[in-house]
C-alpha cells in the first residue's frame, strides 16, 4: 500500500467491493425470485399515488429550475478557484495585485447576479 | 511623351466616370470627348524605331514602369512599340467613332451614357492590355474588357442577346483561367512578370516552356478566336448591337493575336516552335471551315462574323510560321481587318436599322435603292476579300507567301491551302454583294440616304482602308524594327 | 509547491483585450442599471469607444514583440495585425448591428424566450425596439477573438475558443424575423460547436501526452526532440485542427455554415464571416507556424486536401443556392479553402498574404451583408434569389454597390480579391504547391458563375411585382457599406501599404 499511488488502493477496493455487493443483490435476487411474474391489468401504467395516471410521462420541467440551477454552478465553480487562492495570497510576492485580482474576479460574479437581479430573473412569479 | 502612356489611359477612365455621372445627351457629350482626347493622345506616342536599340526583345519607343506592388513584385510597366502602336491607334479610332455614333443614335434599350461609358471602359482595358509590358499587368487589363463587354452584348443585345451574352462569358472565362495559369507559371518560374526581360524564354526550361505556350495559346486562341474554339463569336457578333460589334471585331479579338505574338511567343518561344505546326494546321482550317460556313449563311451580321473567324485564321497563320515575314502579316492582318470588319459591322448595322431585317432572302436591290449605301458596301467587301490595293490584301497574301516560304510539305501544303481559302473569302464576299446589292429591289430602305454622322464614321476607316492598301509601310514600317528583335531574341 | 510565483504580466501589451473585457463589464452593468429608453445609445457608444480605444492601443503598442502572462499570450506582428483586422471589422460589424433605420426597433428580438408564433412574438416583431445585450455580447465576443488570436499555449486558446463562441451562438437565435430559422441556426452551431470545441480539447489533452506541456514552444521543442510515440502527436494534432478548422468553416466541417449565415440576424452573419474567420485562421496560424511547424511534412498533404475539397464543395454548391445568404455562405466557405492555400505555403510569404486575404475578404463580405440588410419588404430581409430580380432597375446605387462587390468576390481585377488571391496564389506557387493553385483557379472560375448569376439577375431581369424596395440605410450602414466599399476599391487598385503592413508583421515570436 506504498508508493506514489497507494492511496488510491483504498479507493479502488472500495470500488470493488460496492460492484461486487451490487452485483451479489441482484443477482440473488434473480435467483431467489418466483419464475413466472404476474401480469395484473396496470401493471405497467405510471404509478401516482394510487390517483389514475393523467397525460404523458413526458412532461416540461419549468425552466426557472435551470436559472436556479445555473447560478448555483456558477458560484459553486467560483468556489473552486478561491481555494487554491486562499492558500497562497498572503505569501511573500503576491499581496495586493492577488487580492485586487480576486476581487476583480468575484466582481465580475458579482455582475452575473446583478444582471439577473435587475432583469427580474430572481423572482418566482 | 512616356506620361502620355498613362494620359491614354486615364482619359478613357476618367471619361467613363463622366458618363457613368453625367444626364445621358451630356454624358454621351463627355464621353465622346474623351474618346477624341485619348486618339489626339496616343497619336504623338509614335517614333522611329531606329531610336530603340539593344539586345532585349522588345524595344519600347516610350515607357513607364513604377512598382505597383513590390511584395508582390507588380509593376505598373507599359510601353509602346511598333507592335503595339498601330493598334493602339486603331482602338482610340473605333472607340471613338463608336462614342461619336452613338450621340447620333443610342440603342435601345437603356441609356446612351451608361453604353458610351462602358465602351470607355472596354477601351481602357484593351488599350492596357496592348501598353502592358508587365505579364500581371497585362491580365488584370486583359480581364477589365470581359464584364463591360458581356454587359454591351446583354443589355443592347438582339433578341438572342441573353443567349449570346452567356456564351461569351462562359468561352472568354474558360480562356482566361488557362491563362492566369500560364502567367503564375511564367511568372513563378521565372521569378519575374516584366516582358521585356522575359521575351526569349532565355530563363525558363524547355518543358516549362511547353506547358506555358500550351495554356497561353489556348487562352489568347480563345480570343482570337481560333478554331475550334470560335463558336462564342458568331453568337456575340450577331447579337451584339452596332456599335458593340465594332469594337468586339475592330479590336477584341486583336488583344487574343497580339497577346499571342508578345506573351506567348515571346516568353516561350520554344513551345512556340513546337506548336508551330499544330497552330498552323489549326489555321487553315478556320479559313476553310469559316469560308464554307459563310457561303451557307443567310444572315448579314451573321456572315461577317463567321468571316471573321476566316481573317484571323490567316493572322494566326502567319504567327504560326514564326518568320518576320509571316509576323508581319500577321501584324497588318490585324489592323487591316479591325479597319474593315468594323466598317462591315457599321454597314450592317445600318442596313438592319433601314430594313429591319438582315436575312439576305429579304435583301436585294440595295444599289437602285440606297446606291451610296450599296457603294461603300461593296468597298469594304472587296476590301475585306482582299483585292490587291486594298487594306485586306496584304496580310492574307503574305501569310500565304510566309507559309510556304517556310519550306517543307506541311508548310507549302498549309500554303497552298490557306490561298484556296482566300479564293473561297471572295467567293462568299461576291454571293454576299449579288445578293444584297445586285438583283431586283425587294422591299424598301427608309430613309435611302446616308445621314451625315454616318459618312462621318464611315469615312475614317474608308480612307484608312485604301490608305493601308496603298502603302502598307504606314504599319510594316514600323512593324519592321520589333519584330526583328523579337526574332532575334528567339533562340 | 515553493517555487510557485506570480507570473509577470505586461499589461500594455495586453491593454486592448482587458479595454475590451472591461467594456464590456461596463456594458452588463449599464444594461441592469440603465433606464431602457437610454440603453440603447450609450451600449452602442461606448462599445465603439471601447474598440477605437482598444484600436488605438494595438497602434501604439505596434512595435510590442513580447511573451507575457507566464508565456500564455504572445503579442507579436501577426498578433498585433490580426487584432488590429478584428477591431477594424468588428467596428464596421458594429456599426450594422447598431442600425435601426431599416426596421423599427432594429434587427434583433425584443425578448429571445417569446414562443415563436404567439401573439406577443408578432407584436415585438412589429413593435418592440430589439435587445440592447446584444452591444456587451458582441464586445465579449471580439475579445474573446483578440485573445484567441493572441494565444500562446492551447489552453489559453480553449478558453479564448469559448470566450467568443458563446456569446456568437447566443447572438445567432437573436432575430427579429424568421425566429424558428434563428433559433434553429444557434441551436446547431451551439451543438455543432460544442463538439468541435470537445474535439479540440481532446487533441490539446493527447498533444499534452505528447509534449508535457500546452505552450506552442515546448510543444515546438518536442516535436523536434522527443522520443514518445508520434501517434499522440498527430491525434492531437488532428483533433485540434478539426476544433479550429470547424470555426474557420473548412470542409468537411462546414455543414453548419450556410445555415447559420442564413438564420443569424444579417449584421451577426457579417461579423461571423469577417471576424471570427480571421480568428479562426489566425489561430490555425499560429498552430501550425509556432507550434506545429516541425511536422509540417506530415500535415501538409492532409491540409491540401482539406483545401481542395473546402474549394470545391464551397463553388460547387454555391452554383445550386437560391438564397443569397446561403449563397454568400458558400462563398465564404471557398474562399476558407483559398485562405487554406495561403497557410499552407507555410512561408513569410504564406504568412503575410493570408493575413492580406483575411483583411480583403473581412472588409468586403461586412458590405456584402450591409447590402443584404437593405433589400427588404414588408416581411424583413428579402433573401431569395428570385426577389433580387431587377433591383439594378428599382436602385442602380445599391445594386451597382453589390455588383463590385460581387466582383472582387470573382477575384476580378482592380478588386481587392485580385490581389489577395494572386497573393496567396504567388506564395503558394513559391513554396512548391502548384497542384493547389491550379484548384483554386479553376474554383475561382466556377465560383464567377453564382455571382454573375446575380449580377445578370439583378441587372438584366424585369423588377417585378415581388421585386422588394431598398430601404434607404440608416448612417450607420452606409458609414459601414462606404467603408468596406472603398476598402475593397482601396486595396484592388493601391495594395502596397497593407502588404508592407503585413510583411513586416509577418514573424511569429516563440
Amino acid at each position: 500500500m506504498a508508493g506514489y499511488l497507494g492511496s488510491y488502493a483504498t479507493l479502488g477496493l472500495l470500488l470493488l467491493a460496492s460492484v461486487v455487493v451490487f452485483v451479489g443483490a441482484f443477482s440473488a435476487n434473480r435467483l431467489l425470485r418466483p419464475a413466472s411474474p404476474a401480469e395484473p391489468i396496470g401493471k405497467r401504467e405510471t404509478y401516482e399515488c394510487g390517483v389514475d395516471p393523467v397525460g404523458g410521462d413526458w412532461a416540461q420541467a419549468q425552466i426557472r429550475y435551470y436559472v436556479y440551477a445555473y447560478l448555483y454552478v456558477l458560484f459553486a465553480v467560483e468556489a473552486v478557484f478561491l481555494f487554491p487562492w486562499a492558500v497562497i495570497f498572503d505569501r511573500p510576492g503576491f499581496g495586493a495585485t492577488t487580492v485586487v485580482e480576486m476581487a476583480i474576479f468575484v466582481a465580475v460574479l458579482a455582475l452575473g447576479i446583478l444582471y439577473a437581479w435587475r432583469k427580474r430573473i430572481l423572482t418566482w412569479t | 511623351m512616356n506620361a502620355l502612356l498613362i494620359v491614354v489611359l486615364a482619359v478613357p477612365a476618367a471619361g467613363a466616370a463622366a458618363a457613368a455621372l453625367l444626364p445621358d445627351r451630356v454624358g454621351r457629350i463627355a464621353g465622346t470627348v474623351a474618346a477624341a482626347v485619348a486618339l489626339l493622345a496616343s497619336l504623338p506616342l509614335y517614333r522611329d524605331s531606329w531610336f530603340s536599340y539593344g539586345p532585349a526583345g522588345v524595344r519600347p519607343w516610350h515607357e513607364v514602369d513604377y512598382s505597383w506592388v513590390p511584395a508582390l513584385n507588380l509593376h505598373f510597366h507599359l510601353g509602346v512599340d511598333g507592335v503595339s502602336y498601330p493598334l493602339v491607334v486603331l482602338t482610340a479610332l473605333l472607340t471613338l467613332l463608336c462614342c461619336g455614333f452613338t450621340l447620333w443614335r443610342a440603342p435601345e434599350p437603356g441609356r446612351g451614357n451608361t453604353l458610351v461609358a462602358l465602351l470607355l471602359v472596354i477601351e481602357v482595358g484593351i488599350l492596357g492590355t496592348f501598353l502592358a509590358l508587365d505579364l500581371v499587368l497585362f491580365f488584370v487589363f486583359f480581364e477589365v474588357v470581359l464584364l463591360p463587354m458581356y454587359a454591351v452584348i446583354a443589355v443592347w443585345g438582339d433578341r438572342d442577346r441573353a443567349h449570346a451574352a452567356r456564351k461569351f462569358v462562359l468561352y472568354t472565362l474558360f480562356g482566361s483561367v488557362l491563362l492566369l495559369v500560364g502567367v503564375f507559371t511564367v511568372v513563378a518560374s521565372a521569378g519575374t512578370a516584366d516582358i521585356v526581360a522575359l521575351t526569349g524564354g532565355g530563363e525558363l526550361s524547355r518543358t516549362t516552356q511547353l506547358v506555358a505556350f500550351t495554356l497561353l495559346a489556348i487562352g489568347f486562341a480563345v480570343k482570337s478566336p481560333l478554331w475550334p474554339l470560335h463558336t462564342w463569336l458568331p453568337d456575340a457578333h450577331t447579337q451584339a448591337p452596332t456599335v458593340g460589334s465594332v469594337i468586339l471585331a475592330g479590336v477584341l479579338l486583336k488583344m487574343g493575336t497580339y497577346g499571342l505574338i508578345r506573351v506567348a511567343v515571346g516568353v516561350a518561344p520554344e513551345g512556340a516552335r513546337w506548336a508551330a505546326p499544330v497552330l498552323g494546321v489549326l489555321a487553315v482550317a478556320a479559313i476553310i471551315i469559316g469560308s464554307l460556313v459563310c457561303l451557307a449563311q443567310t444572315e448579314l451580321k451573321r456572315l461577317i462574323a463567321y468571316s471573321s473567324v476566316g481573317h484571323m485564321g490567316f493572322v494566326l497563320l502567319g504567327i504560326a510560321t514564326l518568320t518576320a515575314t509571316g509576323i508581319q502579316a500577321a501584324l497588318i492582318g490585324n489592323v487591316a481587318h479591325g479597319v474593315i470588319t468594323g466598317l462591315l459591322f457599321f454597314l450592317a448595322g445600318a442596313i438592319k436599322e433601314r430594313a429591319h431585317t438582315g436575312d439576305l432572302a429579304q435583301l436585294g436591290g440595295l444599289r437602285e435603292t440606297a446606291p451610296r449605301l450599296a457603294g461603300v458596301l461593296g468597298f469594304a467587301a472587296i476590301a475585306s476579300l482582299g483585292l490587291p490595293g486594298l487594306a485586306g490584301f496584304w496580310g492574307e497574301a503574305f501569310a500565304v507567301v510566309a507559309a510556304i516560304d517556310r519550306g517543307g510539305p506541311l508548310w507549302t501544303t498549309l500554303g497552298v491551302v490557306a490561298a484556296v481559302g482566300g479564293a473561297l473569302t471572295a467567293a462568299y464576299f461576291l454571293r454576299l454583294l449579288r445578293r444584297v446589292t445586285h438583283g431586283p429591289a425587294i422591299g424598301s430602305l427608309a430613309p435611302p440616304t446616308l445621314a451625315p454622322v454616318e459618312v462621318a464614321a464611315w469615312a475614317p476607316l474608308v480612307v484608312l482602308a485604301l490608305a493601308v492598301g496603298l502603302v502598307p509601310g504606314l504599319v510594316l514600317g514600323m512593324a519592321d524594327g520589333p519584330v526583328q528583335a523579337l526574332l532575334e531574341a528567339l533562340p | 509547491m515553493e517555487d510557485l510565483s506570480l507570473p509577470k504580466i505586461d499589461y500594455a501589451a495586453v491593454a486592448p483585450m482587458l479595454i475590451l473585457f472591461g467594456v464590456a463589464c461596463v456594458g452588463v452593468l449599464f444594461e441592469g442599471v440603465l433606464p431602457k429608453a437610454a440603453r440603447r445609445v450609450t451600449q452602442l457608444v461606448l462599445a465603439l469607444l471601447g474598440l477605437v480605444a482598444a484600436l488605438s492601443v494595438i497602434v501604439w503598442q505596434s512595435d510590442t514583440r513580447v511573451l507575457t502572462a507566464g508565456g500564455a499570450v504572445a503579442i507579436d506582428g501577426p498578433t498585433l495585425f490580426l487584432q488590429g483586422a478584428i477591431i477594424v471589422l468588428g467596428i464596421m460589424a458594429l456599426l450594422l448591428i447598431g442600425d435601426r433605420a431599416m426596421e423599427h426597433g432594429g434587427a434583433f428580438v425584443a425578448q429571445a424566450a417569446i414562443t415563436v408564433g404567439s401573439e406577443a412574438d408578432r407584436k415585438q416583431a412589429v413593435k418592440e425596439q430589439g435587445a440592447t445585450e446584444v452591444y456587451p455580447l458582441t464586445v465579449f465576443a471580439i475579445a474573446g477573438m483578440l485573445l484567441f488570436v493572441a494565444a500562446n499555449d492551447l489552453l489559453t486558446m480553449f478558453v479564448a475558443l469559448e470566450v467568443f463562441s458563446l456569446p456568437l451562438y447566443l447572438l445567432c437565435a437573436l432575430a427579429r424575423r424568421r425566429r424558428l430559422l434563428s433559433q434553429e441556426a444557434a441551436l446547431k452551431y451551439f451543438l455543432l460547436g460544442a463538439y468541435a470545441s470537445a474535439f479540440f480539447l481532446f487533441g490539446v489533452a493527447l498533444v499534452y501526452g505528447f509534449a508535457g506541456g500546452v505552450e506552442f514552444g515546448t510543444i515546438h521543442d518536442s516535436v523536434t526532440e522527443s522520443t514518445q510515440s508520434t501517434v499522440l502527436l498527430y491525434a492531437g494534432l488532428a483533433m485540434i485542427a478539426i476544433g479550429l478548422l470547424f470555426k474557420a468553416a473548412a470542409a468537411p466541417f462546414h455543414v453548419w455554415t450556410p445555415d447559420v449565415y442564413q438564420g443569424a440576424p444579417t449584421p451577426i452573419t457579417g461579423l461571423m464571416a469577417a471576424c471570427t474567420k480571421v480568428a479562426a485562421f489566425g489561430g490555425l496560424l499560429r498552430v501550425l507556424y509556432v507550434g506545429f511547424d516541425g511536422v509540417a511534412w506530415d500535415y501538409t498533404p492532409i491540409l491540401g486536401v482539406v483545401a481542395v475539397l473546402t474549394m470545391l464543395i464551397g463553388a460547387v454548391l454555391a452554383v445550386t443556392q437560391t438564397d443569397i445568404k446561403r449563397l454568400l455562405a458558400y462563398s465564404s466557405i471557398a474562399n476558407a479553402g483559398y485562405l487554406l492555400v495561403g497557410v499552407l505555403a507555410l512561408s513569410k510569404d504564406g504568412l503575410s498574404s493570408t493575413m492580406f486575404y483575411l483583411v480583403a475578404y473581412g472588409f468586403t463580405v461586412i458590405a456584402a451583408f450591409g447590402v443584404v440588410t437593405l433589400v427588404r419588404d414588408a416581411d424583413g430581409e428579402a433573401t431569395h434569389l428570385s426577389r433580387w430580380a431587377g433591383l439594378g432597375r428599382r436602385s442602380p446605387l445599391y445594386a451597382g454597390i453589390f455588383t463590385f462587390i460581387l466582383l472582387a468576390f470573382a477575384g476580378i481585377p482592380l478588386t481587392s480579391g485580385f490581389i489577395a488571391k494572386f497573393a496567396v496564389f504567388g506564395a503558394a506557387l513559391d513554396s512548391g504547391e502548384a497542384w493547389l493553385v491550379v484548384f483554386g483557379v479553376v474554383t475561382s472560375m466556377l465560383l464567377a458563375f453564382p455571382y454573375l448569376r446575380v449580377v445578370v439577375m439583378m441587372w438584366l431581369s424585369e423588377p417585378g411585382e415581388s421585386t422588394p424596395t431598398v430601404s434607404i440605410p440608416g448612417g450607420l450602414t452606409a458609414a459601414a457599406l462606404v467603408i468596406g466599399v472603398v476598402a475593397t476599391l482601396v486595396l484592388g487598385v493601391a495594395p502596397a501599404p497593407l502588404l508592407d503592413l503585413t510583411t513586416s508583421a509577418a514573424d511569429f515570436v516563440r
